[in-house]
């Protein structure tokens, strides 16, 4: 399998995802509990022994088989990861499996495999295919990798750097000599890093440029599916909230100006979610038309959501502005997943080139 | 066309689709619809002979279940077959009314006999119908209507006032909501009679609405219904009315998809080529994010669309889902008509038969976002089913 729209009919059915879905939320409820997420996103080592858990799950080698997880089946977990406010490294297992499947080196096998056990961790790096300007790139000189990236998540837990460095695909060991990281703290928590590659050795792997471009979209409805998992979460403690929290006498959810809020949240969240499963399984149908419907999901799913995560905490008032509370963990979430990637400028920029074709 | 991807809904859809628009190939002809256009604008829509056309070749009343002369087709063909209607601005207004409300809520609660009387005619396209619903006193709070029927022998006599009736003046009869027991709670008392508006004692006053065609308040002076005309038990109508719903969502909804993907459609095809001061719209960065944001709102609204039709596929009434379509729809025809000012500037000012207009059905479409944000039940009645029927906020 590659990043492009595999020619697979429908393999998988809605109750065997909706079992995946059930069986990763009992997982990370005990691999990693909303209570713990705030001490525990701190701790390296924390996420690491869950890496190895998730391996045992068999969710490490997540894509690499379509006819086991399509795109639908990606952007699930990865919503049920933003509902834990849980920092497994996932998205760069799925660019690898995605990526490497194909790839009949020794090296290539090896690492996945490493992945598949949890040995091995994998921090993506889009390069020129981010889609965010700023991101920076590398390029391949030989055998060795030079460049400098920004905004590259999981770099905490990795043991290995993936870049996209068209036409091909490079890994590179974390440690590895010529290899800097600095991490640069902001609304993403664990914090993005940026790094700086200076003729560091790295395998080398040929993959076109068009299937980099569709595993990068890929990893573009990951994350707004992370997101979407995020903000429902959040916004499934603000509605439990308005039916037991009382003010002036009443419950606040019969406050019309909150119920107004809360069904505007609601809309926004089913058209998110709506929008996402048409692209994933348009692309897991073989239908090109994907890519146009993933530009429309993270179009959308961008002011939607992140109006969803301010919405409540306005419901939530004071009692979910404290760090430790489990809300601001989604509100970090939506609001860094939605601006990576180029975010919802370039989401309306590739709609615009659909519709009224490039400028010129 | 610059359109955005269709959505494959099926063969089955996909080849309905087709036989529509071979029909309106052969029925509602260029010239047909050149003729059309040159009608007042406030007449258009509505065409007795067109419908007649229609219900001779079978094409009204064609989700109506096959024991009562339908073809049982499917909400998702239903919306492809509204769709087809409206892209090619057919005038289905004569008839929809009819097909629609009227025939849903006979099949439910209509007797044998009235099923008789008004099902083959209305499947004919030979009676045409408008709503009595709303009142001085009642628009959200329907049930507090105060128009009345008493009986008297073999009739109902009815007194009262309604307004806001869409084709008021047009049709030749009304679906009136009445009230018969006003001792009962204000839901149990309320009952249904189908109303000819020719009848003695009734007085059609139209208005221009904003959107340019006209709606009306009609004062009933102790007109005589034959007591056959009433729909539903006495007393039993909230349920008449209720259960009718279901059908106008889909008929308004399509329409109104129809309505924004078209628009949206000029819009775009419209900003390939146009020039003002020396410059190509398209290649302004703010108008190609507005078009990419909207594009993407239109895609989600497609979705909501989808997801009600199968819903009703699956034995299901959409509830809070249907109220999630209405209201995002709406605004977002809204949201279009606005994104046309800005990105035609003064030009966008102008109606369809000035000189030198853009695109003259761009202010018009903004005009009637509001019939859809207050018709139907208004979006703020919309947004308290939401919080209350999905989300299960207290009252």
């Amino acid at each position: 399998m590659n990043g492009s729209a595999p020619k697979s009919t429908e393999r998988i059915s809605d109750d065997e995802r909706n079992l995946l879905r059930k069986s990763v939320r009992d997982f990370l409820s005990k691999a990693w509990p909303a209570d713990q997420a705030v001490a525990n996103s701190d701790e390296g080592q924390a996420v690491t022994r869950l890496w190895q858990a998730f391996a045992r799950q068999g969710l490490a080698a997540l894509g690499s088989n379509p006819a086991e997880s399509g795109l639908r089946e990606i952007v699930l977990v990865f919503e049920e990861l933003g509902r834990a406010a849980c920092p497994a490294p996932l998205l760069g297992a799925v660019a690898a499996n995605l990526t490497l499947a194909d790839q009949s080196s020794n090296a290539a096998r090896a690492l996945l495999e490493d992945v598949h056990n949890g040995d091995a961790a994998v921090a993506l790096a889009l390069g020129a295919f981010d889609g965010d300007p700023a991101a920076g790139h590398a390029d391949m000189h030989g055998d060795a990798l030079s460049g400098r990236l920004s905004f590259v998540e999981d770099v905490q837990a990795a043991t290995q750097l993936l870049v996209f460095a068209g036409p091909c695909a490079a890994v590179v060991a974390i440690d590895a000599p010529g290899l800097s990281r600095q991490f640069t703290p902001g609304l993403a928590v664990p914090a993005l890093c940026e790094i700086t590659l200076a003729n560091v050795p790295a395998l080398n792997l040929s993959v076109a440029s068009e299937v980099l471009a569709d595993v990068a979209r890929v990893a573009r409805l990951a994350c707004a599916g992370r997101a979407l998992g995020a903000a429902e979460r959040a916004f499934d403690l603000a509605v439990g909230h308005a039916k037991v929290r009382k003010q002036f006498g009443q419950l606040i959810g019969q406050f019309q100006a909150v119920q107004h809020k809360l069904a505007n949240c609601l809309i926004s969240l089913d058209g998110a979610r709506l929008a996402l499963e048409t692209a994933a399984e348009a692309r897991d149908s073989g239908n090109p038309d994907w890519r146009v419907f993933a530009s429309s999901a993270v179009a959308f799913a961008g002011p939607a959501l992140r109006t969803v995560s301010i919405e409540t905490h306005r419901a939530l008032g004071a009692i979910g502005y404290a760090e430790e509370h489990e809300a601001p963990r989604h509100f970090r979430r939506v609001h860094a997943d939605l601006a990576r990637f180029g975010g919802v400028t370039r989401g309306r920029a590739e709609l615009a080139e659909f519709l009224l074709g490039p400028v010129q | 066309m610059s359109q955005l991807p269709a959505h494959d809904l099926g063969p089955a859809a996909a080849a309905f689709r087709q036989a529509v628009r071979d029909w309106l190939a052969r029925h509602w002809t260029r010239e047909q619809r050149a003729t059309h256009l040159r009608k007042p604008f406030k007449d258009r829509g509505w065409d007795v002979e067109f419908s007649r056309q229609m219900g001779r070749d079978g094409w009204i009343g064609i989700g109506w279940p096959k024991e009562f002369g339908g073809q049982g087709r499917s909400a998702t063909e239903q919306i492809a077959f509204i769709t087809e209607m409206a892209n090619a601005g057919a005038p289905v207004q004569a008839h929809s009314t009819g097909e629609s409300i009227v025939a849903q809520a006979l099949f439910l609660h209509g007797t044998k006999a009235q099923q008789d009387e008004w099902l083959p005619a209305i499947r004919r396209g030979e009676r045409s119908f408008a709503l009595g619903y709303s009142e001085p006193e009642a628009g959200s709070d329907l049930a507090a209507l105060r128009t009345h029927a008493v009986r008297d022998g073999e009739h109902w006599i009815v007194n009262g006032q309604k307004l806001w009736s869409t084709g008021g003046d047009k049709a030749e009869y009304i679906w009136l909501a009445v009230r018969t027991d006003p001792e009962a709670k204000k839901h149990a008392g309320i009952s249904v009679l189908i109303v000819d508006l020719r009848s003695p004692g009734v007085t059609i006053r139209p208005s221009l609405a904003l959107y340019g065609k006209t709606f009306s308040a009609q004062f009933y002076d102790n007109v005589r219904v034959p007591a056959h005309h009433m729909v539903g038990a006495v007393n039993g109508g909230w349920k008449v009315i209720t259960d009718a719903l279901a059908a106008e969502r889909i008929m308004i909804g399509g329409t109104r998809m129809a309505t924004i993907e078209r628009a949206f459609d000029r819009l775009t095809e419209y900003l390939k080529t146009a020039v003002i001061g020396g410059k190509a719209l398209r290649n302004d960065p703010v108008i190609r994010d507005r078009i990419g944001a909207l594009a993407a709102d239109i895609e989600v609204a497609r979705q909501f669309q989808i997801r009600n039709a199968r819903l009703i596929e699956a034995g299901k009434v959409p509830i809070h889902e249907a109220a999630i379509g209405k209201v995002f729809a709406s605004e977002l025809q809204e949201r279009l008509g606005q994104a046309a000012l800005d990105i035609l500037g003064s030009g966008g000012l102008l109606s369809e038969n000035a000189a030198g207009a853009p695109l003259g059905e761009m202010e018009q479409l903004l005009r009637h976002a509001i019939m859809g944000m207050i018709g139907g039940g208004t979006n703020e009645i919309q947004r308290n089913v939401i919080a209350q029927r999905g989300l299960d906020l207290p009252r």
